[in-house]
């Protein structure tokens, strides 16, 4: 590249995200967000150095369901487990399995959108019939069909990709039961991008299909899929709790849920042990809200007229 | 001055909407009409030359562009480059010899740039697409080469803007330098000056002849502006309803038109001496018919003020009133 290219192409990138990036974070709801977020981060990044060694039944360190103190500040769990122990590691395994089914839904969904929108007719209505199916198809089920085979197939030891069959079930099953709503969102964007004169453009001037669809229609859906991806985390970090709650986590990488699960079973509710689920129940919620806010708040930056008049 | 050879033809061309019927017509079986918004036009464009296509809004010149450029499909006719029929020619590989020779420019340049490109990506698109380069230097050096030939100087300052950092000149610069860049024969210009300030549309303007000029380049000049079709274009042809009423030397259109719709249109400007004829025609009247309900016969004829029986009934064809200067209007036979 010559001398000026590279003298003059950054830095109109770099004025357009610091431009994006002061509005964004000027956001209240962005601010809360971001905080909690980066707390829960730092929890999921380093739980050894912070709370030691995932605790079992062997080593754990605490007298059956004592109530929060100085020594265990969230209390014990049924097998004298120290909660805050279990929750950090916790963080690490619900935001993983989170995360992960977002890629998924996403790469899925943005995909799946822009063929359909973009090529329309016989494409569109197929795979429009592709994602209605899975819209309305309710991930428990999913799960319950897909857990099985996948144990068979692969033993209940082992790993996937270094997760624990029953995990990485529960990612997949993620993965595939909110794609859908992408792929709608980024099909109807896309209807309306093509028609737009620079797709016209691109066409005169020799851009192959491809082209079009990732260079120009893929980077002007880009704030779409951002505002609802971080919704996607949202619903993916509800669903694997409920998922766990329901007895298909894994005991051994316990996720908020599974330790909800946990709890539930041995009677921490009856028994008036309310740290033992409040912990993990506040976590779900507070990681949960803070990727709606963040997700509100992309929507509302990249959508100036949607933003509400101070 | 223009070659003889023709660079581009249109034979019969025609490109007809279907209008989607409402639910009732569909279940009563009722046809639904089309919109004829091209509706069988013969036009040759000369290398080197200049074509305005001149018409009033909805008259189908965008379609003929877009048709042209193989943005949309025609129903019917024969799209000719150099005498290679690429009517049925299809499909981004196929076609980029064909878009290699002919490229567009937009009536509404902030549209034709993607927001989310600086201007080096524009103008490097084609380049790119074409493969009309081999490295990331020659690809410098024909996008630097085409701002500047599009009057953005120095090109350098420009490749890192977005259209948002452009005023409405730059920004049809900027379409114009992405166009040139591929240097090609025939440069289809949708109005390109309508969105501009009078006072960059003249600068605009020299741009386009100066390609012809140094370049032998060929335009299609879309526009409505009779004045300005005259001031650029060698030849000009009046377009109504999608079919060609009247083609000839852009001075004899201007000043000896034949057809009464031309007649009318030089009538509404006054720049171009249309005060002295006021007195024989009347303005015209009523508006534009829909391309959907094409009148029959001669499809001017409810506007038209020297309509006779035969005009109601049977469609005047093109006849010749003069060396290159044909009329379709059965008072031209006279
Ligand atoms: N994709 C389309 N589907 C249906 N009808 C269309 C389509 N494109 C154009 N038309 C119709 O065809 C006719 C000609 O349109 P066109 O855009 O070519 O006119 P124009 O001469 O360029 O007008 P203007 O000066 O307003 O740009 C109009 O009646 C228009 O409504
Ligand atoms: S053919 Fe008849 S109606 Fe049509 S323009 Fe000529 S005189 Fe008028
Ligand atoms: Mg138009």
């Amino acid at each position: 590249m010559s001398e000026s290219t590279v003298r003059y192409s950054p830095r109109g990138r770099t004025r357009a995200i610091k431009s994006f990036l002061c509005q964004f974070l000027g956001h209240g709801g962005a601010q809360a967000g971001l905080v909690c977020l980066v707390f829960f981060l730092v929890l999921a990044a380093a739980p050894n150095t912070l709370v030691g060694p995932l605790q079992t039944a062997i080593n754990a360190t605490g007298d059956f369901l004592v109530p929060p103190s100085g020594e265990h500040l969230l209390g014990t769990d049924e097998v004298g487990r120290d909660v805050l122990n279990l929750v950090v590691h916790g963080a690490r395994i619900s935001l993983t399995i989170a995360l992960l089914a977002t890629v998924i839904s996403l790469v899925v969904g943005t995909s799946v959108g822009i063929t359909a929108g973009y090529y329309g007719g016989r494409v569109d209505v197929w795979l429009m019939r592709l994602t209605d199916f899975f819209f309305v198809m309710p991930s428990f089920v999913l799960a319950l069909v897909i857990t099985p085979v996948v144990l068979e197939v692969m033993g209940r030891g082992g790993d996937i990709l270094g997760f624990r069959p029953s995990l990485f079930v529960i990612i997949v099953v993620i993965g595939m039961t909110s794609w859908a709503f992408v792929a709608r969102i980024v099909r109807s964007q896309t209807l309306s991008l093509k028609e737009r004169t620079f797709v016209d453009r691109a066409r005169v001037v020799g851009s192959s299909n491809i082209v079009i669809m990732v260079k120009h229609i893929l980077p002007n859906l880009l704030p779409q899929i951002a505002a609802n991806g971080a919704l996607v985390v949202a619903g993916a970090i509800y669903v694997e709790t409920s998922l766990s709650f329901l007895g298909l986590g894994d005991p051994l990488q316990p996720s908020w849920g599974t330790l909800l699960a946990l709890a539930q079973r041995a009677g921490a509710a009856s028994a008036g042990a309310w740290w033992d689920l409040g912990a993990p129940g506040v976590c779900v919620l507070t990681v949960s809200l803070s990727f709606v806010l963040i997700g509100n708040a992309l929507d509302d930056t990249f959508n100036p007229r949607r933003r509400v008049i101070p | 001055m223009p070659d003889t050879a023709d660079i581009l033809r249109l034979e019969s061309m025609q490109v007809h909407f279907p209008i989607q019927g409402g639910l009732f017509d569909r279940v009563l079986g009722r046809p639904a009409g089309a919109v004829r918004a091209v509706d069988g036009i013969d036009l040759n464009i000369g290398r080197g030359e200049i074509v305005a296509l001149v018409g009033e809004s909805g008259s189908g010149k965008t379609t003929v562009g877009r048709v042209i450029t193989k943005l949309a499909q025609p129903t019917g006719g024969r799209l000719l480059f150099e005498g290679e029929d690429m009517t049925s020619v299809r499909g981004s590989s196929a076609l980029r010899p064909y878009r290699h020779r002919v490229q567009m420019i937009f009536q509404d340049a902030y549209q034709a740039l993607n927001p989310r490109h600086t201007v080096f990506d524009v103008v490097a698109e084609p380049l790119r697409s074409l493969r009309l380069v081999d490295n990331a230097s020659q690809l410098a050096d024909r996008v630097s080469e085409a701002l500047a030939a599009a009057g953005l100087n120095p090109p350098g300052d420009f490749f890192a803007r977005f259209p948002h950092e452009l005023s409405g000149g730059q920004r049809q610069r900027v379409v114009i330098a992405g166009a040139l860049a591929v240097r090609p024969e025939l440069i289809v210009a949708d109005e390109p000056v309508s969105m501009l300030d009078v006072s960059i549309r003249a600068q605009i303007l020299q741009v386009l002849v100066d390609l012809r000029d140094k370049h032998n380049m060929a335009l299609l000049f879309i526009t409505h502006d009779l004045p300005l079709a005259w001031s650029i274009a060698d030849r000009i042809a009046v377009l109504y309803l999608g079919k060609l009423v009247e083609i000839g030397s852009a001075d004899e259109i201007t000043f000896n038109p034949r057809h009464p719709y031309t007649v009318a249109l030089r009538n509404a400007t006054p720049q171009i001496g249309g005060n002295a004829d006021r007195g024989k025609l009347p303005a015209l009247q009523g508006e534009v018919p829909s391309a959907a309900r094409v009148p029959r016969g001669c499809r001017f004829h409810p506007r038209c003020p020297l309509a006779f029986d035969r005009c109601r009934e049977e469609e005047p064809p093109a006849i010749e009133v003069g060396p290159q200067h044909l009329s379709a209007c059965w008072r031209s036979e006279c």
